[in-house]
């Protein structure tokens, strides 16, 4: 189920809601809350996925049951580590046989010449997410920093609560561990985590539904001008972020009206003036995921200079297939291993030293190109894009139908670009210290749900580019 | 961070917190408790077409998701207020982003209408079925022509249709057949400013051209009678309110008389050539010809000559065929989307040397699985 849709914000969220906060929570435990969520949250994911909630349920229940053997067995280290490694092979066999397999069966019959048949097995929604969050749990209970749940709806509900359960953030055990024994709800909570999913939403459907429009148009145009190139990445760049980050917001903000608090995950990352700082900024919850539970295991950076960018290389490669299954994937996260090492040891000083907007400018470029391989339907697409971005492309510089929807699409471009900024959060800080601001964030939280009522009900185009992880 | 955690805990309540909370609480429960007691109508009048109804869930639908899908359909369909909601809808994409259309959809000076591009696998599959029924019609005089899309003639440039880019697909997959170029022959103004339809009584310069091409007497378009207002499809598909448009036709003499096709009993039935009472139903244009109806024929007992003329047509024919059966002594429209090409030989009498055209909008030609040719 989208969270933007009339489906679920004018029939699941209110009878999930009422319900949830009509459960008694005896002795201030939140268990019958819990269960109320569990059972929302698999309604939820079985209304896109009705067969592949039973294998959630079923790794669920694996992932538990390895935890409490961890848990039993945690005086002896190498029982331990059986059962770590058997929550490692369960999680990532299962992702990679439903997420993996046919690039695996492709990359090798084109490399020996073979016609293996492909499996063609659908993705399962938002499996990459919660393999992780399983994952995480996993290793930090082997590593002694939390205590199993022995309880297997409260374990079911930390890893499959709706908000968080098809495109994060990627939530870590101990982010929630106390929340899920006793949480208050409060008035406060429910408006403040009421406003900021009313914010995701309209980030979502307001301006990434509209960046997505631009893109398809632009695409279906024909148009192969440097214009028409430039139009494209800058609008796909804009439907990405507003989408994930929308997303995110969405699941924050629902989290805190249940009473739990969920980790950030972006902040503004287009502003950063180096790829470094990009990284610390965008999807923040996968890269600490791939910081704690991958480089630093490698070594980190507390290794020689060769084994050091490896260890970039391998995290950057993982970070881009975990995005898909295809070697496009693989190479934009290269392309950006690549461009942090040259920043780590040729000219990030330099980088520091420049004038912001030019890092600003640098950034941005680096990440358009990343952009372009990313949507890419491969490299010889990419390439294609890429040389009309740098004006070597085969057609003229403006085509009719790029300046027909720039001017078209003018407008929400503007939208798109100054909401990737830090402006509007400044602008309605101002406004906060008015009195006026009492009534101000109200209308607009009645604004934003009614203006994206009103598209949703139109039948607006609606893609989630993040579900297909 | 993009937005300060929500505290929850340990914040002061303030009036800015309940007046939020109220907002979220009223509009999601409100319209939710609103739309379980509100029963949609079966057809949505402005959009033209029946509105999705409750699915009824059972385990096939539900373990692969159609019911789902379904629900969502029926979800926005019965949402309560529909048409003021897609009104909000058009007017943030039309005042607030200043967008030039919605999803191709425009309104201008010239009226609104809707730009698409030219489906071009499809017109190669729909020049194909014309080549396969111009085949085996002998001995005629055969034509064609693609009614422009009329944003063509918006005035500025709109993305989408091509005459060009049409004039030279079709031209190089019917190279045996006479093209008819109706582009100049027509303007913006011949169109109505709600609807797709040319306005009947604005084809002088159609009907020139046609009559120049294919050799008939140029019809006169006098004297005009008015059958009143009406609104076409685009105030629907946009969901913004637009001035009727005044819907004519023109007279024609008594001698030109119509029969259908009744496709239950295959029996030829005589019946009025402008039909009144099809103006005031669901679809206005349908006061030509009855609009959809798989096969009829004008017969002039006064014709200028004794040719015939076989129009392969959509709703653009039913308005244009009356005045060209002013120079023909009976003009036969065959509308494939309602009979299969195999019964058609049947059913009509092809007289060898008469005039055959082919004419079709491009909505039509950009969806070709619509005509019955296999």
């Amino acid at each position: 189920m989208l969270f933007s849709s009339v489906t679920f914000l004018y029939y699941f969220l209110p009878v999930t809601l009422a319900v949830y906060f009509l459960t008694p929570m005896p002795g201030g435990k939140t268990r019958w809350r819990n269960l109320v969520l569990l059972l929302a949250s698999l309604v939820f994911y079985a209304w896109g996925e009705p067969v592949y909630c039973l294998l959630m349920m079923a790794e669920v229940l694996v992932a538990w049951v390895l935890s409490l053997l961890m848990d039993r067995y945690r005086e002896r280290i190498a029982w331990r580590r059986v059962f770590l490694i058997a929550s490692l092979v369960v999680g990532l066999g299962v992702l990679a046989y439903f997420k993996y397999a046919d690039f695996f069966i492709s990359s090798f019959d084109a490399a020996f010449g073979v016609h293996v048949p492909l499996l063609r097995i659908a993705l399962p929604i938002g499996i990459s997410f919660y393999t992780f969050q399983m994952l995480s749990y996993a290793i930090d209970l082997y590593r002694g920093k939390i205590e199993v749940q022995r309880n297997p709806l409260d374990f079911a509900c930390y890893v499959i609560m709706f908000p968080q359960l098809v495109a994060g953030p990627i939530v870590r055990y101990a982010e929630v561990a106390a929340a899920l024994v006793t949480r208050r709800h409060t008035l406060v909570g429910f408006a403040e985590g009421g406003r900021r999913f009313v914010v995701g939403l309209a980030k979502k459907v307001l301006v990434a539904n509209v960046m997505a429009e631009l893109v398809e148009v632009i695409r279906a145009s024909g148009d192969t001008s440097f214009l028409a190139a430039w139009l494209y990445v800058v609008a796909f760049a804009l439907q990405i972020y507003f989408d994930f980050s929308g997303y995110s917001d969405m699941a924050i903000g629902l989290g805190t009206v249940l009473g739990f608090r969920f980790p950030e995950n972006f902040n503004y990352p287009y502003v950063a003036a180096s790829i470094t700082a990009f990284w610390r900024r965008w999807h923040m919850s996968l890269s600490s995921w791939f910081r704690d539970y991958v480089y630093i295991p490698l070594g980190g950076n507390r290794v020689s200079v060769p084994r050091h960018l490896l260890n970039i290389a391998i995290v950057w490669g993982l970070t881009g297939f975990w995005h898909g299954a295809g070697w496009q994937f693989i190479a934009w996260g290269l392309w950006f291993a690549v461009v942090l090492a040259v920043e780590k040891y040729a000219f990030g000083g330099v980088l520091q030293r420049l004038p912001r907007g030019m890092g600003n400018v640098y950034t941005l470029v680096i990440v358009a190109i990343s952009w372009v391989l990313f949507d890419s339907g491969g490299f010889a697409d990419a390439g294609t894009t890429l040389a009309a971005m740098a004006g070597f492309g085969a057609s003229s510089v403006v085509g009719p139908e790029s300046v027909y929807y720039l001017r078209s699409y003018a407008v929400p471009l503007l939208v798109g670009i100054i909401g990737a900024t830090p402006l509007p959060k400044k602008v309605m800080g101002w406004v906060a210290k008015k009195k006026v601001y009492t009534v101000v964030e109200p209308v607009l939280v009645a604004l934003g749900l009614l203006v994206v009522t009103a598209c949703l009900v139109d039948g607006s185009f609606n893609p989630f580019i993040y579900f297909r992880f | 961070m993009e937005d300060t955690q929500p505290a929850g805990d340990g914040t002061r309540l303030t009036l800015r917190h309940i007046l939020t909370f109220g907002v979220v609480v009223v509009t999601l429960g409100g319209i939710f408790l609103a739309n379980l007691f509100y029963t949609a109508p079966v057809v949505s009048q402005s959009e033209r077409r029946t509105l999705a109804t409750l699915p009824i869930p059972s385990w096939g639908p539900v373990s692969s998701a159609q019911f789902m899908d379904d629900f969502e359909d029926y979800a926005a369909d019965s949402f309560i207020g529909r048409d003021q909601w897609r009104t909000l809808k058009a007017l943030t994409v039309f005042g607030v982003y200043f967008q030039t259309d919605k999803s191709g959809l425009y309104f201008g000076d010239s009226g609104a209408g809707k730009f698409q591009p030219i489906n071009e696998a499809s017109w190669h599959k729909a020049a194909a079925k014309i080549q396969r029924v111009a085949d085996s019609l002998e001995g005629m005089n055969i034509y064609y022509s693609f009614i422009p899309d009329k944003s063509v003639y918006a005035g500025r440039y709109l993305p989408g249709f091509d005459p060009d880019q049409a004039r030279a697909l079709l031209g190089a997959d019917l190279p045996d057949l006479a093209p008819v170029d109706l582009t100049n022959s027509l303007s913006a103004q011949d169109f109505y400013r709600t609807d797709l339809h040319w306005d009947q009584t604005k084809l002088t310069g159609v009907t020139a051209t046609l009559a120049q091409t294919m050799g008939f007497a140029p019809p006169t378009l006098t004297p005009i009678e008015t059958a009143g207002l009406f609104s076409g499809v685009y105030p629907g598909q946009l969901a913004l309110p637009m001035a009727d448009d005044v819907m004519t036709y023109v007279d024609l003499p008594e001698s030109i008389t119509a029969s259908y096709l009744n496709a239950k009993t295959l029996a030829w039935e005589d019946g009025p050539v402008y039909d009144l009472n099809r103006f005031a139903g669901p679809d206005p244009y349908d006061l030509f010809l009855r609009g959809a109806t798989p096969l009829v024929t004008l017969t002039n007992a006064n014709a200028p000559s004794d040719k015939h003329l076989y129009i392969f047509r959509d709703s653009f024919g039913s308005s244009i065929a009356p005045l060209l059966a002013q120079s023909y002594a009976q003009v036969t429209l065959i509308d494939l989307r309602y009979v299969d090409w195999k019964l058609v030989p049947d059913l009509v009498d092809f007289v060898p040397g008469s005039d055959v055209w082919f004419c079709y909008s491009s909505q039509i030609l950009n969806s070709e699985s619509v005509l019955l040719v296999h």
